[in-house]
């Protein structure tokens, strides 16, 4: 299931991180920044490649390093992005970092989710806080390749106005008349354009058809489990229903035990599930 | 078959002491009355009668582990990181004594963690020091009352992950070559020939667990009350992870040596600890005891075996020795199966 290489360098040294160095950082929200880094291996640079929903682990040599969403669309070929939430020891010290600091990075980990599968199918996003990282870059790949997609839908959700994350992209989206995009805060102010109310809720009022559908979501566990509810009521059947898992991580590689799901490893299975995968697995969330 | 004398084991060990370091069962100083695999040098008394407390799995997984060093340094151009990988160059390490059990828990994480390139991800550290371990092992005559290797197909007759197998006889051991390179050691002129029988090899105790694999997935599984009940009296200490010859988990942590230097690290870890799979958010999907003993046992009798191929136990009964609240597995296992 998984795409990570498994034979050359990475396959030997797996553990060894390459080395990066931070080109760009953009203030996103109170909390979280995101960093678009550049391997110091212009060989690498070049022929790096992933898929939407694949996660890397971005690093500070003396803090450790963690699990990220790529954030980037693959067709980014001058950086690779992470949007980092800081929450603990080495998303303080990414959140540190200015440009020209040295990053590592292992990447690309994990599987993605199955755009090839995807083709000729409308697609609904459902995205809520830091969860829209490994949307951003299915939702760019998307319209890299538009015509290989029917309908587009983006429900973006943010807690407030100003926890609204990729605001230049909010921007092209809602302007490029190409893609269905709404954004939802839970609660609103004078200024606020968009919709409000919570996600479930918005989702609810579109009342998307599940006709030639699939649903992606990714967020807060209790915001994808009323999406989840909404989606099931609206007749999404589980095998049109994607979202990721996160676990805590350390190697990335399936080898040091502690993000399995009864006998499934989120950091080489996934992250990326179906609903019906999911089904399948023990009920250990 | 060639046979050696009790009283000549000592120069057999010096032999072997000219191939790399000999680890055998040892009784420390300052640790009397406790059998443990240690550095043996000539003049050093091994311990062939007595278990070993602890696994030898620190020969192939040590407790910690260097896996790569750091520094920044300030050029014209900025700052710049260096990274450079652990030495992995070693010569043979001999062990020597090992059980059936401590020789077979090898292959058992062999399936893991030393795949050929291709297959799987490599363990570079744990696949140089595989590669290098030479195994002699000493076939048990008699287990004690929390083995269970006999569960397994060919109980105390196994000679996986084993290079040499010695069979108490007389008054010495019996040797049996069971690779390439246990045939080079029966080559040191060391030995003699001896027309003695090889001993009848203990049968230890039976727990029969090829009906988990699916149950533990299953009705087990969503049966935490069961687990409640088992596990009320563990206290979530980590000291049946550890003392383990499969269990692998493992931290990884960076430490600093100066302020710009500085080593990533990996050490042993413990399923059973609530930090192991604690998450940022404080969310943690294995919040109880109840949760972590199943997932020992999942791991054990059904994930891995089910990934891997080979159960991850081999019912050297480490665990059932040294819990400090008299929790056995193999309780666990016959209960889970009546269920
Ligand atoms: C597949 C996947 C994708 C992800 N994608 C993203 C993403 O795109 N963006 C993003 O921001 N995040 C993402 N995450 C989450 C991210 O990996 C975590 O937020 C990050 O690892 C936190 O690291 P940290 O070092 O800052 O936290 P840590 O400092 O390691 O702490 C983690 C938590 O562990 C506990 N802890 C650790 N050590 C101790 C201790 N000694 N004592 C007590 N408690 C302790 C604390 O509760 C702490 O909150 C993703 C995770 C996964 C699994
Ligand atoms: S040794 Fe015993 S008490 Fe400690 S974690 Fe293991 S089962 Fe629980
Ligand atoms: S689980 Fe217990 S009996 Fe089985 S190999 Fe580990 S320590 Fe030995
Ligand atoms: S992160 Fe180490 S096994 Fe998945």
């Amino acid at each position: 299931m998984s795409t990570i290489p498994r034979q050359g360098k990475k396959a030997l040294e797996p553990l060894r991180p390459e080395k990066a160095t931070v080109v760009d950082v953009i203030r996103e929200t109170h909390n979280i920044k995101s960093l678009r880094v550049v391997f110091d291996d212009e060989e690498l640079m070049t022929s790096f490649t992933f898929q939407p929903g694949q996660v890397g682990q971005l690093g500070v040599m003396g803090a450790g390093e963690s699990t990220f969403a790529i954030a980037s669309p693959p067709s980014q070929r001058e950086y690779i992005q992470f949007s980092v939430m800081k929450t603990g020891v080495v998303t303080t010290a990414i959140h540190e970092l200015a440009v020209g600091d040295r990053v590592t990075v292992r990447a690309p980990m994990g599987n993605h989710f199955p755009v090839d599968r995807w083709q000729g199918k409308n697609v609904l996003v459902i995205g809520g806080g830091i969860g829209m990282a490994p949307l951003r870059s299915l939702f760019l790949h998307m319209m890299d390749h538009r015509e290989e997609y029917g309908h587009l839908q983006l429900i973006y959700g943010a807690r407030t106005p100003s926890d609204i994350c990729y605001r230049d992209d909010c921007r092209d989206w809602k302007q490029c008349g190409d893609v269905d995009f709404i954004t939802t805060i839970d609660t609103g102010n004078q200024d606020w354009e968009g919709r409000v109310g919570l996600v479930p809720a918005v989702l609810e009022e579109e009342e998307p058809s599940p006709e030639n559908n699939i649903a992606v979501t990714c967020g807060p566990p209790v915001m994808i489990k009323f999406v989840l509810e909404s989606l099931g009521k609206m007749g999404f059947r589980d095998e049109q229903i994607y979202t990721t898992l996160e676990r805590r991580m350390k190697c990335g590689i399936g080898l040091c035990g502690r993000c399995n799901v009864g006998p499934r490893y989120v950091c080489t299975d996934g992250p990326v599930f179906s609903l019906k995968e999911l089904g399948e697995l023990p009920d250990e969330m | 078959m060639k046979f050696i004398a009790s009283d000549r084991i000592d120069g057999l060990l010096e032999r072997l002491g000219e191939r790399g370091p000999v680890w055998a069962p040892r009784e420390p100083e300052g640790a009397a009355g406790t059998v443990l695999f240690a550095p043996w040098r000539p003049g050093d008394a091994v311990e062939l009668d007595r278990f070993t407390t602890l696994s030898a799995k620190k020969l192939v997984l040590p407790a910690s582990e260097k896996l790569l060093s750091f520094s920044y340094s300030l050029t014209p151009e900025g700052e710049a990181l260096d990274i450079t990988g652990a030495d992995q160059g070693r010569g043979d390490t001999v062990l020597f004594g090992a059980r059936v059990c401590d020789a077979r828990a090898f292959t058992v994480l062999d399936a893991l963690l030393a795949l050929p390139p291709g297959e799987s991800y490599q363990d570079p550290g744990y696949r140089s020091r595989r590669r290098n371990l030479l195994v002699i092992t000493l076939a048990c005559t008699a287990g004690d009352a929390a083995c269970f290797c006999s569960s397994w197909k060919e109980g105390t007759a196994s000679t996986q992950g084993s290079d040499l197998m010695l069979y108490p006889a007389g008054e010495g051991y019996l040797a049996r070559s069971v690779s390439p390179r246990g045939e080079e050691l029966l080559a040191l002129d060391i030995w003699e020939d001896s027309d003695l029988e090889p001993p009848e090899l203990a049968v230890t105790d039976r727990v029969p667990f090829e009906a988990l694999e699916a149950k533990l997935v299953g009705s087990l599984f969503s049966d935490l009350d069961f687990w409640r009940e088992l596990t009320a009296k563990c206290v979530s200490c980590g000291y049946c992870t550890y003392t383990c010859p499969t269990c692998y988990c493992f931290d990884m942590y960076d430490e600093m040596s100066s302020s710009r230097d500085g080593e990533r690290c990996r050490s042993w870890d413990a399923c059973m600890f609530y930090l192991y799979t604690l998450e940022t958010s404080g969310h943690n999907p294995r919040p109880t005891i109840a949760h972590r003993y199943r997932n020992r046992i999942g791991h054990k009798f059904s994930y891995y075996p089910a990934n891997q191929g080979p159960v991850l136990c081999t019912g050297c009964g480490r665990c059932i020795r040294g819990c400090p609240v008299g929790l056995d597995i193999r309780d666990v296992l016959r209960a889970a199966g009546e269920r």
